[in-house]
């Protein structure tokens, strides 16, 4: 809370600053970061981002230039606004930083070449091994051929959107000869409720939202609210740190501030809850720690205890019997009605309590608040020097800024505020490398869980990282902006990467990103492109209720004197999505069902789905761990792919949208061939493939062949020729 | 490959052990082929390992105790449940299952389980894993475990099965998707999508995959990652598995005098179950739990036993007959678990509430010695009067069974050691030790 004021003071100040500081352009004092002072005037900027300079004239009018990262940080607010924050400009640093990168490994290579040639300890064999290692790694240090408009076409709206283009988006696309069609494809996909959907399932993974809520738990706390707050504020562009900073500080009931949703998934796990903490926000593993020092990081037991401390004094839960917040007590609450229910012949012959009045009033106790108790002390089983078992210990940070209590209204408060600071050396690291990740399939720093203390030498390319941070810090936290730039860069524009970089590669940081890694689609991408080839808009079908939710929780009980008025109280929570937290909260339940399976996005369905569902099944997270999903393969996989009704039916029987609407659609002339080729792999067929998919099409020319019979066999053929390319790997990887 | 690996990390220190074995789990993520096969070999010590296979039955929900295992007739907690003669002298058993009464002499019971909690996922996860649940890890059940130890037990068929499982079996844990439980969801329809569509003929078939191979050529020729690799021959390996015998062991209705079989069993759900899972042990499956609700009985208890006991009843008697007359009783542990007892006390609604503090499992074949009782709970069934029993000491008791290992460390991917039935630190030695203790009395 307070930094955001703070911040929000240090912009107005900044940009009252600036806009003098161009009507009058004036002297003012320029302080390093190392403190040296400069009495000069501003008079512009050159480069960007970390290459970024300020053009300063001094009094005796000489012009210097000045790199902004060596300034203070108030005047690196002075200036921001005037620094160039066009995408492209960002993008052109962003590739002269990656090809800078290569080509030094490039070089190093080729000098390892001749070294090795001139070995003469080692054996034939190995250097023949060690040769063709090299070659394969100075293969991978000359950058892809850039991508054509197909193959950057479907890998975008993979990536933002979710899914695989629609027919209709990728004729419009491939169709416009507009020299900005690229960047302007990028904007719109990153303005689009699609791109909201796919940060969702990201940050459902990573953040393992679920129906319930809580991992151990009676299931009956509705997530909606929570789910409803992600998408609203990727949509919106709330910027990540404000996004984290709302989640661990959230105060009260998920359907009143559904931020503490963050907090409410741990409950009674609150040490397990500040190991999750470091993972997701600080890519800092930190769970070794809970039982003994870390035995390769700088972390010791009493550090972990410390920081759980700032976290200790928060309660999920009230005690057995009261609802949280004076409400009344919830036991009594739950008699006074069943006893009327009872009276009434509403019960079952041998209840006496309402099974479902006892589960809503029972959600009542799940909530977030700061209380006096410090819940946190060091393990009954402590053996260090350094303090006592069971003893309280001071929340102190082991790294980062010094953490001053007395600014914050509670030691929760500090926490948020030290972890989401730009001066954590971990927090916007994390963040980028993530998002790097996300768009080019490794991150600078992999395990991305496990960012090592210093980053130099650990970093796939150093320089970049540090570019890419400084960018974020500059761009406000905004994932959407950050997004623009990567995505706008040549190096994510060339083609993939046609070989697997080895774990040496990775290990070594020698891997610099000739283009984007070849990736499985998610489950999630899988499923929603399944969803676009079968409906006609797929974002059309959202989940919806959560407001509802939030007025149904509100009824304040006691105000409820009757049976009819307690029957209408159970009839709404019904409608909401009663007790079965599987079931969506659709208001129209039948939506989304086509040829017997629901159709509709990932994200609208429910969190995560059974074991056996699609989703699964190719990896969706169970979402009870941290980034659990997975991209393995598996026979079920391809059982379903070659067997399962969604290739066999909802793609591919006569009545399939695919078919009926695409193929076959009002207003749509042109080749059948080419319409299902650019439906599902978004790319026209090469002539062999046209020839061999529509072989199977017409008929022999047999004379007793009715029209009727004809078209039947066409469509037969059709059907196949869907099934097949569902089944390639070309439809299953994002090249 | 196990053991090289296991050769490799010994050879390496400390900290880049840590990275290798995390840079090790996620490559096995991205493309798992590598089978499982070898590992360690039984243990074979005091009575145990005499089981090949392991059949789980898991009554989700909390089985009652007083009416089934540990009948408290005539006190002012045992109900309408009366006791049932088992033909050993001083041992009564439920009157809802007389089958089971009758083949005493083939199980072992325990009536002296005890639970941390109190809540059905905590208190399943407890009986699964041996450990509490976290939010940061989740750890492997059995199945898993004996793959693990022992290394896969069939070439084509997987090692473990999980019949009628919901959506948090915790499955393989940190051992990855690799060698995660088979789900079957139904026991009626196999498993999922192996047979071609009706509406597909076979040459249809054949067709769709030579336009698919056809479509396909230019991408796996551009492409020669591992990933891309791996699912061409998951493809090659699934038609296979599609035309193998192996299929046919998951179909029901392959089962000799299917009709005459499923009136023994009960045509219900844990019946079908548990034939299912009869099936899949003859045809080499390692281990198959069946899971089966029906049991958190807060209403009308007394009804609800007569359906759901009586429907465990005649399936599990009808599966410690049949694996008799296969000759499979003695090689295949049956196990009964759940996640605690039912309140002694009788609700409001007729029912019984959570009750972790005493419950009752129960054993047979695989080397067990029937015809007793390990422990004993007090007088009202409220807690644990002789032997307590922990989740770790259930689960050591079914390894022991198994043959597997009690001390043997496995590393978790994040560098942290975990043993089949939990674990504790020696503060002594500062070694990890095993924490569960198996029931010895059975292997007698």
């Amino acid at each position: 809370m307070n930094r955001n004021k703070s911040k929000k003071i240090l912009t107005a100040i900044s940009l009252l600053a600036f806009s003098s500081s161009v009507s009058f352009a004036e002297m003012r004092e320029w302080t390093s970061k190392d403190g040296k002072k400069l009495q000069a005037e501003f008079v512009g900027s050159s480069g960007a981002g970390n290459a970024a300079k300020v053009k300063l004239k001094l009094a005796n009018d000489t012009i210097i230039e000045y790199p902004v990262s060596k300034l203070s940080e108030l005047d690196r607010v002075f200036v921001k606004g005037s620094l160039p924050s066009d995408p492209a400009a960002l993008a052109a640093e962003i590739d002269k930083l990656v090809i800078n990168k290569m080509k030094e490994s490039y070089l190093g290579l080729k000098n390892d070449l001749q070294e090795l040639a001139a070995d003469k300890e080692m054996s034939v064999a190995d250097k023949t091994k060690r040769k063709q290692e090299i070659e394969r790694e100075i293969e991978m240090c000359m950058p892809n051929p850039p991508t054509n408009d197909s193959q950057f076409m479907r890998r975008i709206y993979l990536d933002v959107a979710g899914r695989i283009p629609s027919y209709e988006e990728a004729s419009r696309f491939l169709d416009s000869r507009d020299p900005n069609r690229r960047a302007k494809l990028i904007d719109e996909l990153l303005a689009s409720d699609a791109f909201a959907m796919r940060m969702f399932n990201y940050f459902s993974d990573l953040l393992r939202v679920r129906e319930g809520v809580v991992m151990m738990g009676n299931n009956d706390l509705k997530a909606d609210p929570y789910i409803e707050w992600i998408k609203k504020s990727v949509k919106d562009g709330k910027p990540y740190d404000i996004m984290v900073q709302e989640m661990l500080t959230a105060e009260g009931r998920i359907w009143d501030n559904p931020a503490a949703g963050y907090i409410i998934s741990d409950s009674g796990m609150r040490l397990c809850n500040i190991s999750n903490t470091f993972t997701i926000f600080l890519g800092t593993e930190i769970t070794c720690a809970q039982c003994h020092d870390h035995p390769f990081e700088q972390v010791k037991q009493i550090d972990f205890y410390r920081m759980a401390t700032f976290m200790g004094t928060t309660e999920t839960r009230a005690g057995r019997r009261d609802m949280m917040m004076n409400e009344g007590n919830y036991r009594d609450e739950v008699t006074r009605m069943s006893a009327l229910l009872k009276e009434a012949g509403k019960l079952r012959e041998m209840e006496t309590r309402d099974r479902v009045i006892e589960d809503i009033l029972g959600s009542k106790r799940v909530a977030v608040n700061d209380t006096e108790n410090q819940m946190v002390s060091l393990p009954h089983d402590y053996k260090y020097d350094n303090g006592e078992p069971n003893q309280k210990v001071e929340p102190a940070a082991y790294f980062g800024d010094t953490v001053n209590l007395e600014k914050f209204a509670s030691p929760r408060a500090a926490f948020a505020d030290w972890l989401t600071s730009p001066s954590n050396p971990r927090f916007t690291v994390n963040i980028v490398n993530r998002l790097w990740k996300m768009a080019f399939g490794y991150g600078q720093i992999e395990p991305v869980y496990n960012i090592p203390g210093h980053l130099d030498g650990q970093a796939q390319n150093y320089e970049l990282l540090t570019f890419l941070e400084s960018m974020m810090k500059d761009m406000d936290f905004k994932i959407q902006d950050f997004f623009r730039v990567i995505y706008n860069t040549q190096a994510y524009q060339r083609e993939s990467e046609t070989l697997t970089p080895t774990l040496t590669q990775i290990d070594n940081g020698t891997y610099h990103f000739p283009g984007p890694v070849l990736r499985r689609m998610s489950a999630e991408q899988l499923w929603d492109s399944m969803v676009t080839l079968s409906t006609a808009n797929p974002e059309s079908m959202v989940r919806k209720g959560w407001d509802q939710y939030k007025e149904v929780m509100h009824t304040d009980t006691t105000t409820l004197k009757t049976v009819p008025e307690i029957e209408k109280f159970k009839e709404k929570f019904r409608m909401v999505g009663g007790l079965s937290n599987g079931e969506m909260m659709m208001m129209d339940r039948s939506a989304g069902n086509v040829g017997g399976e629901k159709m509709v996005r990932a994200s609208e369905m429910a969190q995560p789905q059974q074991p056996s569902h699609f989703l699964r099944m190719f990896g969706q997270s169970d979402k009870q761990l941290i980034e659990n999903q997975f991209t393995a393969g598996s026979s079920p996989q391809v059982m379903a792919l070659l067997n399962g009704s969604i290739t066999n039916k909802v793609l591919s029987d006569p009545e399939a949208f695919l078919i009926k609407e695409i193929v076959y659609g009002p207003g749509k002339k042109g080749d059948k061939v080419e319409k299902i080729f650019l439906s599902i792999l978004g790319r026209m067929p090469t002539p062999e493939e046209a020839r061999m998919a529509s072989a199977g099409m017409r008929a022999k020319k047999d004379r007793d062949m009715n029209e009727k019979d004809a078209k039947a066999m066409e469509v037969k053929a059709i059907g196949d020729v869907i099934w097949a390319l569902v089944n390639t790997r070309e439809f299953l990887f994002i090249q | 490959m196990k053991q090289d690996l296991k050769n490799k990390l010994n050879q390496l220190d400390e900290i880049s052990r840590r990275q290798f074995v995390a840079r090790t789990a996620q490559t096995a993520l991205g493309v798992s082929i590598l089978p499982i096969l070898g590992g360690s070999s039984k243990v074979l010590a005091a009575g145990g390992g005499k089981a090949e296979h392991c059949i789980f039955l898991y009554m989700s929900g909390g089985m009652t105790h007083i009416d089934t295992f540990d009948p408290k007739p005539g006190t002012e907690t045992g109900g309408n449940t009366k006791g049932l003669s088992t033909g050993v002298a001083g041992i009564e058993i439920g009157h809802h299952l007389p089958g089971l009464a009758q083949r005493f002499k083939d199980i072992a019971v325990v009536r002296s389980m005890t639970q941390k909690t109190g809540d059905h996922r905590g208190g399943s996860y407890w009986m699964h894993t041996s450990y509490a649940p976290l939010a940061t890890m989740v750890h492997p059940t059995m199945g898993p475990w004996a793959q693990t130890l022992l290394g896969k037990k069939h070439a084509t068929l997987p090692d473990s099965v999980v019949v009628g499982g919901g959506g948090d079996h915790p499955g393989p844990g940190f051992f990855g998707p690799k060698l995660a439980p088979l789900p079957i969801g139904d026991p009626d329809r196999g498993v999922q999508n192996s047979e071609r569509p009706m509406t597909v003929s076979e040459d249809q078939f054949e067709k769709r995959l030579d336009l698919m191979n056809s479509f396909d050529e230019s991408f796996r020729k551009k492409f020669k990652t591992e990933e891309v690799a791996a699912y061409t021959q998951f493809y090659d390996e699934t038609l296979n598995l599609m035309n193998s015998e192996d299929l046919a062991t998951f179909k029901l209705g392959n089962e000799p005098n299917y009709e005459k079989k499923l009136e023994s069993y009960g045509n219900t759900r844990i019946g079908k179950g548990a034939l299912l899972a009869k099936r899949l042990v003859k045809s080499g499956i390692r281990f198959v739990e069946v899971q089966s609700g029906g049991w958190d009985m807060h209403n009308g208890i007394d009804a609800a036993m007569q359906t759901t006991g009586g429907d465990l009843d005649k399936a599990l008697s009808a599966l410690i007959d049949d694996l008799k007359a296969e000759g499979l009783f003695e090689k295949t542990l049956i196990v009964l678990g759940t996640e605690f007892g039912r309140t002694p006390q009788i609700n409001a609604n007729s029912g019984r509430d959570h009750h972790p503090r005493v419950f009752s499992t129960m054993f047979a074949g695989g080397g067990i010695t029937g015809g007793q009782v390990y422990g004993k709970s007090d007088k009202l069934g409220i807690a644990v009067e002789e032997d307590p029993v922990n989740p770790m000491d259930f689960n050591a008791t079914i390894a022991h069974a198994l043959g597997l290992d009690l001390t043997k460390v496995v590393y978790a991917p994040s560098g942290r050691p975990f043993l089949v039935a939990g674990h504790k630190l020696d503060r002594a030695t500062d070694k990890v030790v095993p924490e569960g203790k198996p029931i010895m009395q059975f292997f007698s």
